[in-house]
């Protein structure tokens, strides 16, 4: 990954206003990198390592430990991502429904090609995930914080259109 | 005491011992993979353990307490069966390739494998890959193979704990853990130090030095001899062991942590990787003789050149080099913020030979024989003794050759020539702070211990000191003792790394600590925090002193250090709160014109609060270089016989001579002259003997000291290379490394260690203890040594210090002096009753701030300080000739203000010209936060841009110290 040759701090102004917020709830500093490691997701998209040292300075911890956490949870990106990230659950119910047609509809649509790319055009990148709740509903899946129902192949276009302009609600 | 039954032997075990413990003190092996001794305890790896009657499970050995009636058997068959299957999954993601040869176990793990009778399954049905990790591409020092590595996280541990520094880490976890460097792999940008710590504990060598792998390959399994002997460079008196081959030492290890020594087994990156400038190519192994000496009718007549151009060469003088352009320098993290620094971006550098010995330096000399060399050395000597009496003749002895050496070369000196005109360079060192600690206590060296430091004090306070480079096995212990929660509180000019994790950084104005210590001593009276008992048993003088500080009030002593009252009173309430404060210093105190004053100043302070004389109270100015104490300790200073005796004193002249079997009235009463005294325009000297000394790159305005070295009448040198000084010999003698003899040094903690030898010195190379016997003998002091015990076998019959020293108590963790007696254990702290002054009082002096000499101003706006990096060593000769040393540090810099760099326009890399009233160098530009606008440093290792070209010559009164610390300069960009 390649980023920017000067690195720009995300925790200024509000952002650093949060975190100092959510310091002072816990006795200690280190107390407060999961949440740290969720504004950076929240203001870059991802979790770039410049910001893994940033937090570390921070939270007067070392950069191999933030880093440790944060390739624990999967949920952090450690890659850019497209503008709109998409979660397909493939569990066997959903399989059993058609999921996998619907990832396969998905990576089509958008350009991605494979699980885990960005689309060229930077807008999509799609991964599958275990189990979203939502068996009775196959397939779920979640686009950005949008929880999505009875997704089919067919109206994954239609999906795909509605937030390739922008990140549409609901 | 708890009782229980190991393998059927009966035990006892404190209470909190572990089932590990307790077997291993009684000789019961139990497998370890994932603990460590010293390491926090994680029982990850299962391999440890053991059945106990009545357990359900097998419990972890490393982990259980150790309870009242156990019965453990450490080799039952589910233990074993345990144990295989352990072995058994972790050999699936191992490679086979040496176990499948069939050859010896490469490292513990394998072992195991061997003693637990676990095969591998055949390559081909493996299913698992390999591990894998940050391998740290090109990295001169520490390497990773993290296919080897088995995830037991004890150089994770070690990093965090036993260094405090935190590289490593284990990352995604899950099917592919794996070991982390920092967030890209960069060690730099992790802050690594490269101190090698996670090498010694890993148990696979996943972790391993690289440059002994590259050089000696296969050679390393099968080596000739490990000799235990004391690192080389700073004061802290590591010790480490040597691993010989064919008489080249191929690579060293750290003892055991379960070992007593000072380091407790840590080395830093100099300790581990700085040895191989002992088998480096410009090792001289012959004397040389300067050409134009020739023998006729028995006697050395000088045929050569004019006087005037005697002693000149075709070089560049260091004038000249400090002209010259330099490479950029890389950059490094170190004090950076995070946005200054490079993303992905590794350098690599290589160093081939950059600083080796130019080949015409050799031109002027040519090979002689030892009985050459011996000849000319004692003739000249004896010469210039009779022409011009003993004030004509002078010696530098060495803080870097044994005890042994320095103490038979102030003896030839003062029993043969009658001159104590002996020095070396604690000169520069702590010369003042022994001045002050003798006007007030008597005495010359630390009072306390390290462990002590670490393990027993609650407040830590360090003036001067960036003990976390120039100390980096100390600065780790103290690092530790913050970590347990003892009090940090850091008083120096740069925001060095103690400064920035200090509880109170101090970050003075140069030169104003007699300032702060009086204000901090002044808050102290005033909220009444001193110590009344102490002061009414101990001390004398303490109305001069409150009188004395009365006006240094915290805003009065703000104004002056520019640190904020606020923070002036927090540090004295923290100092004088204690319970248990140690003092620190090193050259941020004693490098100043004034100097001793600021020693006496922190003496008050020190002893108005009572922080002396108890465990945990420990007055420790850290002596810089691994025999600088011991040098002084053998009188290789101009005022005193070895153990402080005073040479004005005609008893210790009486006894000396006799001992030395000469006449008393042949030897001086009258103190020698020093260091700064004796090179310089003026003096009488005009011959001078110097052993394992680089004058010409550690003295101040090296501009004119070279020039008075290409003038003195007679000059011989004692070395190991062909110096910048040693170029101007008449005679250059090859002495041996500190791996090539035996001897002893004494620590910065007055720790006596003796040290092995593990490989010869190169060529005709001699020991340095066996050339001064054998001019001892020809300038006809009798000399009968034949080995370095017997030297030591006077030395305590003449030091009552010294009197329970012999080699055989020494061996294992040395001795503390005083050891007055054969059964005395020796001395971890010192004063606990008294302090050794005729009366047993402390002599408080009270002192008052008075500026350095050279002040910043218009035409020189910036202050300048000197001082080491954590990857050279003084002058250079040594570390530059280490490849991986050099490699981290390959050209001068100069650390500046981002501020100032970008008012200047300039950035990481660019060179700059620093010019001071005395000279100028060109030298490459650092960026970096530790240093306080208009400040800037410039370490003193590199002769092609000599920080001591600038310095100021100006000495201290009482210990003739130059003020090397402060030189006001000003800096252009080229």
């Amino acid at each position: 990954m390649q980023e920017a040759a000067e690195y720009q701090s995300v925790f200024v102004g509000a952002a650093r206003e949060k975190l100092d917020d959510i310091m002072s709830r816990y006795p200690t500093k280190r107390a407060a990198l999961l949440p740290a490691l969720w504004i950076v997701q929240e203001e870059r998209d991802w979790i770039p390592e410049g910001a893994m040292i940033e937090i570390a300075e921070l939270l007067d911890i070392t950069a191999a430990q933030v880093k440790g956490v944060a390739t624990f949870y999967t949920m952090y990106h450690k890659h850019p991502v497209g503008e709109n990230f998409i979660q397909v659950c493939t569990t066997s119910p959903c399989n059993v429904c058609g999921a996998e047609n619907v990832v396969k509809a998905l990576l089509k649509e958008t350009g991605c090609g494979e699980l885990g790319a960005t689309s060229p055009d930077g807008k999509f990148t799609i991964t599958e995930v275990e189990c979203l709740g939502a068996c009775g509903f196959a397939t779920p899946i979640m686009v950005n914080d949008d929880f999505l129902d009875s997704v089919t192949m067919e109206t994954v276009p239609e999906v795909v259109a509605r937030y390739r302009d922008g990140k549409a609600t609901g | 005491m708890n009782r229980a039954t190991i393998d059927g032997k009966t035990i006892t075990a404190p209470e909190g011992h572990t089932i590990l413990d307790a077997a291993t003190e009684s000789g019961i092996e139990i497998p370890t993979l994932c603990w460590y001794p010293g390491l926090s305890v994680v029982g990850n790896c299962r391999i440890c353990l053991v059945s106990v009657d009545g357990a359900e499970k097998l419990i972890p050995a490393c982990a259980a307490p150790i309870e009242d009636g156990m019965k453990i058997e450490t080799r039952s068959p589910a233990a074993v069966d345990n144990r295989r299957s352990v072995l058994s999954l972790l050999l699936e993601r191992y490679p086979t390739t040496n176990l499948d040869a069939g050859a010896e176990p490469a490292n513990i793990f394998e072992s195991y494998l061997a003693d637990y009778g676990v095969k591998p399954t055949t390559a081909n049905q493996r299913e698992l890959p390999l591990r894998s990790g940050d391998e740290r591409p090109d990295d001169p020092m520490i390497r990773h193979d993290m296919s080897t590595c088995i995830l037991c996280t004890r150089c994770v541990r070690a990093c965090e704990e036993t260094q405090v520094v935190g590289v490593l880490d284990t990352a995604e976890r899950g099917g592919v853990t794996q070991i982390i460097v920092g967030t890209d792999g960069d060690p730099d940008k992790a802050s690594c130090t490269w101190c090698g710590e996670c090498v010694r504990v890993c148990p696979t060598n996943a972790i391993f030095e690289f440059l002994p792998r590259e050089r000696f390959g296969e050679e390393l399994k099968a080596t000739d001899k490990v000799a235990r002997s004391v690192c080389p460079f700073c004061g802290v008196g590591c010790q480490i062991d040597l691993h010989a081959k064919d008489d080249t030492i191929v690579r060293v290890t750290s003892p055991a942590p379960t070992e007593i020594t000072p380091n407790d087994g840590s080395t830093c990156v100099k300790g581990r990787f700085g040895y191989d400038f002992t088998s480096h190519e410009d090792r001289l192994n012959k004397p040389l003789i300067r050409k134009g000496w020739e023998k006729e009718n028995d006697r050395w007549e000088w045929r050569g050149g004019t006087d005037s151009l005697r002693r000149t060469g075709p070089w560049q003088t260091i004038e000249g080099e400090g002209a010259t352009m330099k490479p950029a320098a890389p950059p490094r993290r170190q004090g950076k913020r995070l946005k200054d620094l490079p993303l992905l971006e590794r350098t690599a550098e290589v160093s081939a030979n950059r600083v080796a010995t130019p080949i015409d330096w050799y031109e002027p000399f040519r090979e002689a024989t030892w009985e050459e060399a011996f000849e000319l050395t004692a003739q000249e000597l004896t010469r210039i003794h009779e022409d011009d009496g003993p004030d004509g003749l002078a010696v530098f002895a060495s803080a870097k050759c044994t005890n042994e050496e320095n103490y038979l070369l102030q003896r030839l000196f003062r029993a043969r020539f009658g001159t104590n005109n002996i020095d070396h360079c604690t000169r520069m060192c702590h010369a003042t702070s022994v001045s002050a600690m003798s006007d007030t206590l008597a005495t010359a060296a630390a009072s306390g211990s390290m462990r002590e430091v670490e393990h027993a004090s609650d407040v830590i306070f360090i003036a001067g000191a960036n003990t976390a480079e120039t100390h980096p096995v100390f600065g780790a212990a103290l690092k530790r003792a913050h970590e347990r929660g003892a009090k940090l509180v850091v008083a120096d000019p740069r925001k060095v790394e103690l400064a920035a994790r200090a509880d109170v950084h101090l970050q003075m104005t140069p030169g104003t600590d007699v300032a702060l210590f009086n204000g901090m001593l002044n808050h102290v009276f005033a909220m009444q925090l001193e110590d009344t008992d102490f002061i009414t048993k101990r001390v004398k003088n303490i109305d001069a002193i409150r009188q004395s500080v009365e006006p240094y009030t915290p805003e009065r002593a703000s104004a002056i250090t520019g640190i904020p009252a606020e923070l002036i009173r927090e540090a004295a309430e923290i100092y004088a709160g204690g319970p248990n404060t140690s003092t620190l210093w090193a050259m941020g105190l004693t490098q100043h014109l004034r100097g001793h004053d600021m020693v006496i100043s922190l003496l008050n302070l020190i002893l108005c609060c009572g922080m002396i004389g108890r465990w945990g109270a420990a007055m420790m100015p850290v002596r810089g270089q691994n025999n600088v104490q011991g040098a002084s300790d053998m009188g290789a200073i101009p005022f005193v016989y070895p153990d402080y005796q005073p040479v004005a004193d005609p008893a210790n002249r009486e006894k000396f001579s006799r001992a030395w079997g000469v006449d008393p009235e042949t030897m001086s009463l009258t103190p020698g002259m020093k260091v700064t005294e004796i090179a310089k325009k003026g003096s009488p000297v005009r011959a001078l003997y110097i052993m394992g000394e680089n004058p010409i790159i550690s003295d101040p305005d090296i501009a004119r000291a070279e020039e008075w070295f290409s003038k003195v009448d007679f000059l011989a040198v004692q070395d190991l290379f062909l110096t910048e000084t040693a170029r101007y010999a008449d005679v250059v003698l090859p002495g041996a490394a500190f791996s090539e003899k035996s001897g002893t040094y004494v620590n910065t903690e007055r720790r006596i260690q003796v040290t092995e030898k593990a490989v010869n010195p190169p060529g005709e190379a001699l020991a340095d203890w066996e050339i001064v016997t054998e001019i001892s003998k020809r300038c006809g002091l009798e000399s009968p040594f034949e080995s370095p015990d017997e030297i030591m076998e006077e030395i305590n019959s003449l030091a009552p210090s010294w009197t329970g020293v012999s080699y055989e108590r020494l061996k294992g963790a040395g001795l503390q002096y005083p050891v007055p007696a054969m059964d005395h254990p020796g001395t971890s702290f010192l004063f606990p009753e008294t302090f050794p002054t005729d009366d047993g009082l402390a002599n408080l002096h009270p002192v008052e701030y008075a500026p350095p000499d050279e002040l910043p101003d218009d035409e020189f706006p910036y202050v300048m300080s000197t001082g080491r990096q954590l990857y050279h060593w003084h002058t250079g000769t040594m570390t530059r000739r280490s490849a991986g040393l050099d490699q981290r540090e390959p050209t001068p810099t100069i650390e500046i203000n981002p501020e100032d760099a970008a008012e200047l326009g300039v950035k990481d890399g660019d060179l700059v010209k620093v010019t001071s009233k005395r000279n100028s160098i060109v030298i490459s530009t650092r960026t970096s936060f530790r240093v306080a606008p208009k400040q800037v440093f410039v370490p003193f290792h590199f002769r092609e841009a000599a920080a001591n070209l600038l310095t100021n010559p100006v000495l201290e009164s009482h210990a003739k110290m130059p003020e090397l610390k402060i030189t006001a300069v000003r800096i252009e960009p080229v």
